[in-house]
């Protein structure tokens, strides 16, 4: 493409942008709606996103098996907190537990822990309970239950992508320090998401 | 030579008249209605999706009676017929149970996948029935269902082959497990909101 039409695409790119109006045709009930509430709703909380990440980087730091074994635990346990917090069973310091989930699975990374695959499994399992319950006590009444059950679990599962994906740096010798200072981040997170700074 | 071609199809474009080919057949409507029909709800589709993938982990000698058992039990529960509201929940357990499967077994407890995929067609079959009407349309309708569900049972379990054929990486599999979680949630979920209806609220 010519600087010319380059110069011209952009010109025409602004007009349109700089006259744009206000679209008033999306409504936020139906599938649509719940499938963008679900899908939204672990990406928009801080606190989720640094766990599922976590999640994620821990099985890729652990390496096979625990690369597939926690992001199947995770939707599966975390599915089950759901349905307890669906049924309106209380479960007790909730905003705790996610907060912890991530001080805990960014300690583990930051120190390289690596314990026996069912531990690591059974710990992810205990944290995806407190955030399925979030979800499910957080759920619309107004949206499709179904969109929003299939937005928020894709969108967990493509968190725990983004954690494998970057956990795969472990491979090499810098990876691992950049892999194992993350976990550091994510656990400082979680902190400053259990004592309310974040 | 293209030119002559292009207007030679406007010309063909610009003559055309109404189609009266449709329906050659009278009723044939309510068989293509029955063959979306088991990917019609969300219960359906879910177990569908999820008897797909758990049959996509067994090899293909394995396959043939699985599909087989899918078959049986369709048939059967298409002439038992409960019709869907009445098993929605049931249909997500049944799903979960094969999304579990699916997830933390691929490939074994053949007998165990057996039963699942039978139960799995006996529901399928079971919410196919149609409306009251005429028995003829009624059939044509069953006809497509039990044509829908077993032929979608096939190409989920035809897709799942091929990619994994046609992929050898050893994160393919992975992905499969992975998505399996991922609709064994969805069903856990829907679950508990099909029972969520009648729980005590606050």
């Amino acid at each position: 493409m010519t600087l010319r039409a380059t110069i011209t695409l952009l010109a025409i790119t602004l007009a349109f942008l700089g006259t744009a109006f206000p679209v008033l045709a999306h409504a936020g009930d139906g599938y649509g709606g719940g499938f963008i509430t679900g899908f939204t709703h672990p990406i928009l909380g801080w606190d989720h996103v640094a766990a599922m990440v976590a999640v994620g980087l821990l099985g890729a730091f652990l390496g096979a098996p625990s690369i597939w074994i926690l992001p199947v635990v995770f939707p599966l346990v975390m599915a089950l907190g759901a349905v307890v917090g669906i049924l309106g069973i209380p479960v007790p310091a909730v905003e705790t537990g996610i907060a912890l989930s991530a001080v805990v699975l960014g300690l583990m990374i930051a120190f390289a822990l690596k314990p026996p695959i069912w531990v690591s499994a059974a710990i992810v399992g205990a944290f995806a309970v407190f955030h399925g319950y979030a979800h499910g006590t957080e759920l619309p009444a107004t949206v499709n239950a179904f969109a929003y059950a299939v937005g928020f679990v894709i969108a967990t599962g493509m968190l725990h992508l983004i954690g494998i994906a970057f956990g795969i740096l472990v491979k090499w010798p810098a990876g691992r320090v950049a892999v194992r200072g993350a976990g550091g981040l994510i656990s400082l997170a979680g902190v400053a998401f259990l004592t309310g700074m974040a | 030579m293209p030119k002559t071609w292009g207007l030679a199809g406007c010309l063909v474009v610009a003559g055309a008249g109404p189609v009266m080919a449709h329906s050659p057949v009278p009723g044939i409507e309510g068989f293509y209605v029955g063959l979306l029909h088991p990917f019609s709800t969300p219960s359906q589709a879910v177990l569908m999706i999820g008897l797909g993938l758990l049959v996509g982990a067994f090899d293909v000698v394995k396959v043939r009676w699985l599909l087989g058992s899918f078959l049986v039990a369709s048939t059967a529960g298409l002439i038992a017929g409960f019709g869907t509201a009445e098993i929605d929940a049931t249909m997500f357990a049944a799903a979960f149970v094969a999304c579990a499967f699916a997830a933390l077994l691929p490939g074994k407890t053949a007998l165990a996948a057996l039963g699942v995929v039978a139960f799995g067609g006996l529901l399928i079959g079971a919410a196919s029935i149609p409306d009251d009407g005429p028995m003829r349309d009624r059939m044509f309708t069953m006809s497509g269902s039990l044509v829908g569900a077993n032929v979608g049972l096939l190409y989920l379990f035809g897709i799942n082959h091929w990619i994994r054929e046609l992929y050898t990486w050893a994160w393919v599999p992975i992905a499969f497990r992975v998505a399996a979680a991922w609709v064994g949630a969805i069903a856990l979920v829907m679950l508990a909101l099909s029972f969520a209806e009648i729980a005590p609220q606050g």
